[in-house]
């Protein structure tokens, strides 16, 4: 039905068009109303709101390397560390048990660092400042709990690497 | 005499075939050039274009798409050339920044179908039956129709100090020399003419801006950074070494890929992480 | 008097602070500033209290507004 409807629908569009543009004449055409997004926005943008007058330069934040330069240091450190972590045990079969400890712990603090990298990118503490330390409250539990979740399994069980053998033999 | 207006006969009857019709076209309209080319049976090519329509004399009334018809054959090749034309022939009233009309002075930076690009650079897609939507700068205040508010962006590049600081003066009073390898270093940034179209198409601007500086403020700074006539490096460098300014890039490549002059403010903030991290 | 809300402290205050700059205008042209700046809030009075935004942009608009008319070397205004 609807491949039978097409081509008439095809053939009316361009007529329709120009007898409208015919009758008009003119290029302008009527405005339609803009929604860039849905009505109820979620955060929506602050009043702009602008320190100093138009000709003082913008406020740089406090420089502390610790959240800045050593900080991505350190991130890039571990990401880059993860990497051979993750292959040899698996390339070369050694299980051993300090190299699964450095794994866990590595695994633990790359996620603890995305996962704040993503808090302080979308829920900033001068826009929602409950919600901002709600959540940073909230990853710092989950961390902990990873990381003594996974002591157990790494004391008391298998362990993490042995654990993912087993999962991908089975 | 004969012979002269013969050959400008020639001239004129074979321009069409040597280039594309749109080079000859002069800037915004072609009604001079009409009585030159015969063309006769060119059919009107209608576009139509959507533009982003908010007077702040009426703020009450909500921000509009307005749709504008041009006939692609009168109007200039570039988007600049038609948004001209829709104001001087059909609403005089359509609010938009231009000046050089060549891609240097940054004034015309809008969205254009989806991608920041400056309105001079960037062709109308000849396929007539699509219709191009233009924007104002994605996620900025608008100050009339196509105009963004770009305060905070130039603050922003005040705070970073764009010029350069010297306390020793060279050993015979002239000017400060490079050599020509120092002065390579800064091909690819200073080309950049701070339209804001990298700035506006960064998400972690977009959510970050008053803290963030954005990938054109980030690629200023590291020219200044760069440059081997900077004495004040060191404080340059501390001043953007905190969690905010620069490490909110994610290296989404938003502003390489938006950027209208080709620059790659993706590798300055890459090159600014580098020198930040060997301190 | 009825709780403001934020918005309409943000006003206020922008009213408070035309006031302020004013009397660091000379003597004479302190009225004609005032009224300017009472003729400046009452052209959008009729603005609805819930229309966030433009009332936002207006605010934007008077503390521009206000910023270019506290520069020392403005006298007077007609």
């Amino acid at each position: 039905m609807a491949s039978i409807m097409r081509p008439s629908l095809l053939r009316q569009t361009p007529a329709s068009t120009r007898s409208l543009l015919l009758r008009q004449n003119v290029g302008v055409s009527q405005a339609v109303n803009f929604h860039a997004s849905a009505r109820k926005q979620i955060l929506p943008p602050l009043p702009q709101s602008i320190e100093g007058t138009m000709n003082d330069p913008a406020p740089l934040p406090k420089p502390s390397p610790v959240h800045g330069s050593y900080h991505w240091t350190f991130e890039r450190a571990v990401c880059v560390g993860l990497v051979p972590l993750s292959i040899a045990p698996f390339a070369a079969g050694s299980l051993n048990p300090v190299m699964d400890a450095v794994l866990c712990s590595l695994l633990v603090v790359h996620s603890h660092i995305g996962f704040d990298a993503s808090i302080t990118d979308y829920f900033r503490p001068q826009r929602v400042p409950k919600t901002h330390a709600l959540l940073k409250w909230l990853l710092r539990g989950f961390t902990l709990t990873t990381a003594v979740g996974l002591y157990e399994f790494e004391t008391n069980d298998v362990g993490i690497t042995e654990a993912l053998r087993r999962i991908w033999t089975a | 005499m004969a012979s002269l207006r013969s050959t400008s006969r020639l001239f004129a009857a074979s321009r069409p075939l040597f280039r594309p019709a749109s080079f000859a076209r002069s800037y915004a309209t072609v009604e001079g050039t009409k009585n030159v080319e015969p063309s006769p049976s060119e059919k009107p090519n209608f576009k139509t274009f959507k533009v982003y329509r908010w007077n702040p004399d009426t703020p009450a009334e909500k921000p509009t798409m307005q749709s504008y018809q041009l006939d692609l054959n009168k109007t200039g090749p570039m988007m600049l050339d038609a948004l001209i034309r829709i104001k001087n022939e059909l609403d005089p009233t359509l609010t938009f920044r231009r000046s050089c009309r060549e891609g240097i002075c940054g004034s015309c930076a809008m969205n254009i179908d989806g991608v920041n690009t400056l309105a001079c650079l960037c062709r109308i897609p000849t396929d007539g039956a699509k219709e191009s939507r233009i924007y104002p700068l994605p996620h900025t205040y608008v100050v009339k129709d196509l105009v963004p508010d770009l305060t905070l962006f130039y603050k922003q590049y005040k705070s970073i100090k764009p010029y350069l600081q010297r306390d020793t003066p060279t050993e015979d009073g002239l000017e400060f020399r490079q050599s020509p390898e120092d002065r390579r270093k800064l091909d690819g940034l200073y080309e950049c003419i701070l339209c804001a179209c990298c700035s506006t198409s960064c998400p972690s601007y977009w959510w970050n801006s008053e803290e963030y500086l954005g990938p054109a403020i980030l690629l200023q700074s590291y020219r200044w950074l760069a440059d081997s006539r900077d004495e004040r490096t060191a404080e340059r460098k501390t001043a953007l070494d905190n969690s905010m300014s620069v490490y909110r890039c994610h290296t989404i490549l938003n502003c390489t890929r938006t950027c209208p002059k080709g620059l790659n403010p993706g590798k300055a903030i890459a090159e600014i992480k580098k020198m930040l991290a060997s301190n | 008097m009825a709780r403001l809300s934020g918005l309409q402290r943000e006003v206020l205050s922008l009213y408070r602070q035309c006031l302020r700059h004013i009397r660091q205008k000379p003597e004479e042209s302190r009225g004609n500033f005032k009224r300017f700046a009472r003729a400046e809030f009452q052209k959008n009075l009729s603005v609805s209290k819930k229309d966030f935004s433009t009332i936002e942009y207006l605010l934007r608009r008077g503390r521009r507004q206000l910023e270019t008319y506290a520069s020392p070397g403005i006298r007077s205004i007609h």
